[in-house]
């Protein structure tokens, strides 16, 4: 700790900090332009000089000089404010003064100062800039005229996205910043840029002369696509939401997004959601009253007695799971089931089976600090952006090792200290296998207090790295040191992703998973962890909830069996599309057609044009209640806007529902959580109240353990076709409802099929072409995209989007080996 | 006494002569304004839209909140009120928006002659307000 005296109040700060962090900690303003928390000091704008006793003569720039024992430091005098204003008159220079039309104008930074240093004129002449602006893109517009070359969007793209989409061009007087070649913005379009510019020259498109900041009403909420569960607030008018603004004061992401959260919102004002319910009379859909749709419901769920099935998503609240769940104990059914049924098995089984929890085992924050990261199953960066962008400091910042075990290329792959195990198709769990056989083999592992040691050295004797490594196609030596990295550090974390395209071995990548966990000691280590990260915003809770079959019950999957084998009666779908994103469609069309279905949905989606009652439900931004992510932290949603037309919440129609079936219900989303909590394993004594701003990780930042149990896993088998085709999540995308968004559908408007320039130049295909595939069980076709990160003989088809019929030949395995049909 | 009374009086008539008086014959006869008066507003045009760029300014110092501003980009991508309205039944003439506005779009004119006889009447558009 430093000890330094600033206008006059004795400070002790730590001895990294510097005198601008030692003064915003004792509460001392000092204004600044291009510092911001999350990124590295810079001092590109000499707004924040500070006088500082032992460097007299000249001023110091607070932000990017480290405090220093004894510092006397002045932050304001009349030559500080002299000097400051001249800074401002230099930076107004050339900035063109068209605050009326500039929709930063309330919330610039570049505003504020000038009003506070009373810039009414200026003293120096110079030309305003007249550059081109970049309108091209949809969602991030760039006017350069308005730039003040602070840095903050080359720096933010760098250090956190690591893309790296811009840079500094030119010298003096015509430096400005842009892209590649200074053609338009062609990146992830993540929006970072957008929250970290100071001033109007990087502004959201689509909020473009929407509203000005100080008519916006913010409402602090989480993000509803994927389980890392980011705060987000909502910038509501006119009773929709208009735009998603910047905060980095609450959550976990540190005021990071992806494009989903920052411009994936648009569904939720969509007038293509429903607004009255549906009961099919004959054969159509047909608008009726909540009256007539409950009572269809009600009819129909007693007709078929306890032969019903529930199958939920995972974008529910914790309250309206628990609701649901006790619908189903009024049912009197144990069929209960969420998001697939055999995507999270790694977690509720997997993990289960071996380290006795089934939840991640750390927090994010942690990973920051991790010495050696191995994540497993492609690049994390595309199912979880904003926690890639933790992978992606520790490996940068604090030069964490990373491994990658894919089966294609990913963004990480370009990082200096990452390597990627690019294995064939279908064989993670080999590569899983592989070291630990290693660290068993050199000695490495942490063997104490495990069980089942014995049983698995037996079962790894044919996976020994050379071995894996000829069938892999991966560098034996690669999979050595990965394991001499996972095993020599203080932190480490395994990373896993799961979710509806990631079907196939998904509990045996668990087990495998925590093996390795075990072996390294890592499981239950401070800042240590194994993580499993669910797709969707609540899957976690889903989980810790048991939104999962009971001891009889059947699971989602044998549900959909059943109902097309004529077994089972009913089926209520709640926020769930599975004709678009289950495995085998024809499956899930006839069970959908042989049962009396109830679908509860905020969109006609294709499952809703199959129901004989469709129930109007309401997004995340019209509702209360609690999200858990896949670190375990509970994090309150909170309602932006009333919900249109006569759509309710997801809980108010299950507390109809239970009313109508007699049962006593929770009065609202708060007693329904206390209810939940004291019923729940891991969330005893938590309340509302407990739940901050930073939300409150239930089971604490390191959840330890229970049992240590070794489980032999059996390593897949790589198909023996020359084509072959991978599913998966893709950046832009998360499930089904961001293809309603109109943010993520302007970049990514339709299914393509990925294909890399080797292919491309043999099948003699080009960017937009269409490529027919033949599977097993039809075909496919879409657009091509030529990319580079895919191996020879690999394609690679997104499974968000309805028109391609994807699980018309995806059954759940771990690849398809297709045919391109000329 | 008499005297004093007489002179005071005679000021009194004095006035009373053609010419003297302070009474303006409205309606047949209207006063010269101010050039400073505060009334009926107007939106100043350009060559081919109106000047305001719907900054949102004016409705944000209203004090009586009767401006509803809606903004809009057109098709060379300027930004421009597709909705401007004002409410003179809540106007309360204190010219805060012109005063706010940074561009010089709104005006107030000498028009005071505002009385109507449906409430719908009071609301002027953005083209009625173009008109003025």
């Amino acid at each position: 700790m430093v000890n330094l005296t600033i206008d006059g109040k004795q400070v002790t700060v730590s001895k990294t900090a510097t005198i601008y962090e030692a003064a915003k900690e004792a509460g001392i303003y000092i204004p600044v332009l291009c510092y911001a928390k999350k990124l590295l000091p810079y001092g590109a704008c000499r707004v924040c000089l500070v006088e500082v006793e032992q460097m007299k003569g000249r001023l110091i720039p607070s932000c990017t000089t480290p405090v220093t024992e004894g510092m006397v430091v002045t932050t304001m005098s009349d030559e500080i404010r002299k000097v400051r204003k001249t800074v401002m008159e230099f930076l107004l220079v050339n900035h063109v003064l068209d605050c009326p039309v500039c929709d930063k104008g309330g919330e610039c930074d570049l505003q504020d100062l000038s009003y506070e240093y009373e810039v009414v004129s200026n003293r120096f002449e110079g030309e305003k800039f007249d550059l081109p602006k970049d309108e091209i893109n949809p969602l991030i517009e760039r006017n350069m005229n308005r730039c003040v070359l602070c840095g903050k969007c080359v720096r933010v793209c760098d250090e956190v996205v690591g893309y790296g989409s811009y840079s500094f061009i030119n010298r003096g007087f015509e430096t400005k910043i842009a892209t590649a070649f200074d053609r338009g913005l062609n990146c992830e379009f993540c929006g970072q840029c957008v929250s970290m510019c100071p001033v109007g020259a990087i502004l959201p498109r689509p909020f473009k002369f929407k509203a000005r900041p100080w008519q916006l009403k913010e409402i602090d909420s989480v993000c509803g696509y994927c389980g890392n569960g980011c705060t987000i607030t909502l910038g509501t008018k006119d009773n929709e939401v208009q735009t998603i603004r910047f905060n980095d004061k609450t959550g976990v992401n540190d005021g990071n997004l992806c494009i989903r959260g920052r411009f994936g919102y648009s569904y939720v004002n969509s007038d293509q959601k429903l607004t009255k319910p549906l009961v099919r009379r004959d054969g159509q859909l047909v608008e009726t009253s909540w009256e007539g749709a409950m009572q269809a419901v009600t009819d129909g769920f007693n007709s078929a007695g306890d032969s019903v099935g529930i199958i939920s998503g995972a974008r529910l609240t914790n309250e309206e799971l628990f609701l649901l769940k006790n619908y189903g104990k009024a049912l009197g059914t144990e069929n209960l089931d969420h998001s697939g049924g055999e995507c999270y098995k790694g977690v509720t089984e997997g993990l289960k089976e071996t380290l006795g929890i089934q939840a991640s085992t750390g927090t994010f924050p942690q990973v920051e600090n991790c010495d050696a990261i191995l994540s497993i199953r492609s690049d994390f960066y595309e199912t979880h952006p904003v926690f890639g962008m933790v992978v992606n400091q520790s490996v940068r910042r604090n030069e964490g090792k990373l491994t990658v075990i894919a089966d294609k290329l990913g963004k990480f792959t370009k990082l200096p200290n990452a390597r990627t195990l690019l294995h064939k198709p279908g064989l993670e769990l080999n590569l899983l296998n592989a070291i630990s056989a290693v660290l068993i083999e050199e000695g490495l592992a942490k063997t104490e207090g495990v069980e089942g040691l014995d049983a698995l050295k037996d079962a790894l004797k044919d996976y020994s790295a050379d071995a894996v490594a000829a069938a892999t196609g991966v560098d034996a030596e690669a999979i050595k040191q990965t394991a001499r990295e996972l095993a020599a550090a203080e932190n480490a974390a395994i990373l896993l992703a799961y979710g509806l395209p990631y079907t196939a071995y998904s509990k045996e990548l668990g087990i495998a998973a925590a093996n390795l966990s075990l072996l390294t000691g890592i499981a239950g280590r401070q800042g240590s962890g194994l993580y499993l990260c669910g797709e969707k915003a609540n899957s976690q809770g889903a989980i810790d909830l048991g939104i999962l079959p009971g001891a009889n019950g059947l699971g989602a999957q044998q549900m959909l069996t059943d109902a097309a084998g004529g077994k089972l009666k009913a089926l209520y779908m709640v926020g769930e599309d599975p004709v678009v994103s289950y495995p085998d469609r024809s499956l899930v069309e006839q069970a959908l057609e042989n049962t009396f279905l109830v679908v509860q949905d905020m969109f006609l989606t294709e499952t809703a044009k199959k129901a004989d009652v469709v129930l109007p439900a309401v997004s995340f931004a019209e509702k209360n209640g609690t999200f858990t992510n896949a670190e375990r932290r509970i994090q309150k949603v909170r309602k932006g806007i009333q919900s249109k037309g006569e759509a309710k919440t997801d809980f108010a129609i299950l507390q109809q529902l239970l009313k109508a079936a007699g049962k006593d219900v929770p009065v609202d989303e708060a007693a329904a959580f206390a209810a939940l909590a004291a019923a729940t394993p891991g969330y005893e004594g938590v309340s509302l109240e407990m739940v901050g701003p930073q939300g409150y990780v239930w089971g604490g930042d390191i959840l330890k353990p229970e049992t240590a149990n070794l489980i032999p896993v059996a390593g897949g088998k790589a198909v023996d076709s020359k084509y072959q085709l991978l599913t998966g999540s893709a950046l832009y995308h998360s499930g089904t409802v961001s293809t309603k968004a109109k943010g993520p559908s302007a970049v990514v408007a339709e299914a393509y099929i990925e294909v890399c320039r080797e292919d491309a130049a043999e099948l003699g295909l080009e960017e937009g072409d269409l490529l027919k595939l033949k599977a097993e069980g039809g075909e496919l076709k879409a657009k091509v995209k030529v990319d580079r990160r895919l191996p020879k003989g690999v394609f690679f088809a997104p499974y968000h989007f309805s028109d391609m019929e994807l699980n018309r030949v995806y059954s759940g395995q771990p690849v398809i080996a297709v045919e391109p049909v000329k | 006494m008499f005297k004093e009374f007489a002179k005071g009086l005679s000021i009194t008539l004095k006035h009373l002569l053609p010419g003297n008086t302070t009474t303006v014959q409205y309606p047949k006869e209207k006063l010269q304004m101010s050039p400073r008066f505060r009334g009926l507003h107007r939106l100043v045009p350009t060559a081919d839209r109106e000047k305001c760029v719907a900054c949102y300014l004016c409705p944000t110092v209203c004090p009586a909140k009767c401006i509803t501003v809606e903004s809009a980009e057109n098709e060379k991508g300027e930004k421009y009120p597709k909705v401007y309205k004002i409410d003179l039944l809540r106007c309360i003439f204190c010219g805060y928006c012109v005063e706010a506005c940074p561009i010089e779009a709104i005006e107030m004119t000498d028009a005071y002659e505002l009385a109507n006889y449906k409430r719908g009447q009071f609301m002027f558009d953005k083209e009625r307000l173009l008109k003025n």
